[in-house]
């Protein structure tokens, strides 16, 4: 069955607080955290998200900063 | 007195008239009418010599030769730039027709089948505006968030239209999305969305038609988890079944609602 509007939102809520939670521990990519640092946020959103999403997602956050920072450099 | 010279001035611009010019610019030889014109003083002056006279005559500026050749000029140029003006609108109007036909050639022949069950081709977007947008149902977030875009807009052209235009939701993903898994997804978006699906052949062929890249593998069986690589737009087309214009990901909900609000009123105002 595909993924509904509220299986999205749950994985897409469990993304954010496991990103906001890095952000708050002064970690980008996803996975280079120290310790227990997140582990409870990152089992939930590895609960809530297909693997092939958290992939995407993981990758997508890292590529944006990535590409913040270019853009920040050349003004 | 003053009589006798108005009455002998016309017999002898009659005469004029009559006279045969060999030579145009010798004019006529004297005539009875003109020597006795020509022999009463008029204003006390001294008495003009007869090529004096016909000088006078020929070069005052209201005389009936010249009048119609003024006449006739000024119709000429009048008619020859309304007409030229004309031709200008003309061939502004067909440019701006023809700059529909001459837009990307999107779109094409299909068959593929919704999410009913139902065979659906490109003869089912003839009528109606169509939204299409190329996607799969297991996409992360940008498949969902382009369908809400679309359902927004379409819901926007219902209130100001009424149901002219189609919202279409074609996959690129045929190995996972089945008719059943699509009616399921669909659902959560415009009522009236259609899901199209199909063999991987007739997807391909479509997402060809339609200048969709897509990175689906042939060989993925229902139970796989990948990600579906595939250009993000959603086109609308016009009841010709032609192409209109392409929305990304950078367009607003607002952006589309102006440019399809335009594609329609201006297809309406063309129309008979």
């Amino acid at each position: 069955p595909p993924p509904k509007r509220d299986d999205r939102k749950r994985c897409w809520d469990a993304r954010d607080a496991y990103f906001l939670c890095l952000d708050a521990s002064n970690f980008l990519a996803p996975g280079s955290e120290t310790g227990v640092t997140c582990k409870k946020e990152r089992k939930t959103y590895d609960g809530s998200c297909a693997k092939s999403w958290v992939e995407y997602f993981d990758k997508r956050r890292v590529l944006e900063a990535r590409q913040k920072a270019m853009l920040e450099a050349q003004e | 007195m003053f009589h006798r010279h108005i009455i002998l001035r016309s017999i002898y611009q009659v005469e004029r008239t009559f006279c045969r010019r060999k030579n145009p610019f010798t004019g006529c030889p004297c005539t009875p009418a003109s020597l006795l014109l020509l022999s009463r003083r008029r204003y006390g002056t001294v008495p003009e010599s007869p090529e004096e006279h016909r000088e006078k005559a020929a070069v005052g500026p209201f005389t009936w030769r010249a009048a119609l050749v003024f006449v006739a000029t000024g119709a000429g140029l009048y008619w020859y730039f309304t007409n030229e003006k004309a031709k200008v609108q003309e061939q502004k109007r067909k440019e701006l027709a023809d700059y529909k036909v001459g837009k990307a050639r999107v779109g094409g022949p299909f068959t593929l089948v919704t999410h009913t069950g139902a065979p659906f081709t490109e003869q089912d977007i003839l009528g109606k505006w169509s939204l299409v947008y190329f996607g799969f149902t297991n996409c992360p977030d940008i498949c969902p968030d382009e369908l809400d875009k679309m359902t927004d807009v379409v819901n926007t052209m219902d209130t100001e239209f009424g149901p002219i235009v189609q919202p279409i939701f074609i996959s690129c993903d045929p190995a996972r999305d089945s008719v059943e898994q699509m009616h399921d997804y669909i659902s959560d978006f415009h009522p009236r969305m259609i899901g199209l699906t199909g063999t991987y052949d007739a997807v391909k062929a479509t997402c060809k038609a339609y200048r969709v890249y897509f990175s689906t593998p042939p060989n993925t069986k229902p139970g796989d988890d990948y990600l579906v690589d595939h250009s993000i737009f959603f086109y609308l087309m016009d009841p010709n079944g032609e192409f209109v214009d392409a929305f990304g990901k950078s367009n607003s909900a607002d952006d589309v609602r102006q440019k399809v609000r335009k594609a329609v009123q201006e297809w309406k105002s063309l129309s008979p």
